[in-house]
């Protein structure tokens, strides 16, 4: 028996309804993300991506990665990094010849991304189509790839990954601890694990008013734009349900993870948890 | 799951997207972790060892076990399972 939202389920039956949801509103979830969080979640996902300072040749995994928010995030912050690199180079080299600095700014000559890579896996079909086609419109297709995976069992080798990334993601796994699990086996030794979720607000004003915002617009605004107020009913319910920093945490250290540490935002609306396999 | 008229292939269309060449360094069959061979004829990825496929759909490998189709049997002639 298990949860979902603050239903009684088992657990097929919340993996089902779970599933559903994010079909439901796979087409509407960007919007709703900036809808719900004021563009807010945009800051998160940066911020995780700035405490992952990732350098070129990083390869990373990213769970319930739907949409890709984190794998285009990463792609463009070690392109960055990469742009940094050469002209830091071509600055040192004096005596290069205007050939010479020509050829290395030629797109085919750098590999803008320095053999870095990321892997997007998903459990929902439609999540991970809305995410191809975003990334065919924004235009990445280098060092990127999809797959169709159960972060319980994930269908990757061990220690193949530097960095292993779950976005809002865990809050909807139905084991845990399976997921935890996996992304160690998945981790290089001194990968690195890093989970950007809803946690628990203690501030007790804040706590009034998140839950006052949560539960009486947020599912308003899950029917005014998606038409789906159950499936925002439900993602307030699981906030709720999901464990605070303090548990997540020791869930984490449970499957072997090292120097496990959170750091909340805004208070503990969202917290970030990170770990090491060493 | 659905295959299908959905993902805008009709019958006789365009080829199927192929596999993404380095996601083979990584892929294994989440049941036994155990190396898969991709099989260019039917677009899937093949776990000799417990006689599964896995479909590969629109580029997208579909790596959950309840998705995957035993290789024992011959798959049926006109496929109800195409890429």
């Amino acid at each position: 028996e298990t949860h979902f939202g603050f239903q009684t389920v088992t657990e097929a039956e919340r993996r089902e309804k779970i599933y559903q949801v994010f079909e439901s509103v796979a087409k509407k979830y960007d919007i709703m993300n900036d809808s719900m969080t004021l563009g807010i979640h945009r800051v998160w996902k940066d911020i995780l991506m700035h405490k992952m300072n990732p350098s070129p040749g990083t390869l990373l995994l990213d769970v319930a990665g739907g949409t890709g928010d984190i794998a285009f995030r990463f792609i463009n912050y070690v392109r960055s990094v990469r742009e940094r690199q050469l002209q830091r180079k071509l600055k040192h080299h004096q005596n290069l010849s205007w050939q010479e600095i020509s050829e290395s700014y030629q797109e085919d000559k750098f590999k803008s991304l320095g053999d870095s890579q990321v892997v997007v896996c998903d459990i929902n079909k439609e999540m991970l189509k809305v995410g191809k086609q975003k990334a065919q419109h924004l235009g990445y297709s280098e060092g990127l790839s999809w797959v169709l995976g159960n972060a319980e069992e994930l269908p990757f080798d061990d220690d193949k990954f530097d960095v292993y990334t779950i976005a809002f993601g865990i809050r909807n796994v139905t084991r845990i601890d399976l997921a935890l699990q996996e992304a160690y086996r998945v981790l290089k030794p001194g990968g690195r694990f890093l989970c950007l979720e809803f946690s628990h607000v203690s501030n007790p004003l804040l706590s009034r008013l998140y839950d006052l915002y949560s539960f009486q617009v947020i599912p308003v605004l899950g029917e005014v734009i998606a038409g789906d107020w159950k499936s925002y009913q439900y993602l307030v319910e699981s906030i709720r349900r999901f464990p605070p920093q303090e548990e997540l945490k020791a869930m984490i250290e449970d499957a072997g993870f090292l120097k496990v540490d959170y750091q909340n935002l805004n208070l503990g609306i969202v917290a970030i948890h990170s770990g090491f396999k060493l | 799951g659905g295959q299908g008229q959905d993902l805008g292939q009709g019958p006789g269309s365009a080829r199927p997207q192929p596999l993404e060449p380095s996601l083979l360094r990584f892929l294994v069959c989440p049941l036994s972790k155990r190396p898969l061979r991709y099989e260019e004829a039917t677009n899937e990825l093949i776990n000799e060892e417990l006689g599964i496929a896995y479909p590969i759909i629109d580029g997208i490998p579909n790596m959950i076990p309840e998705a995957a189709r035993t290789t024992q049997k011959k798959p049926p002639a006109e496929g109800s399972k195409q890429p």
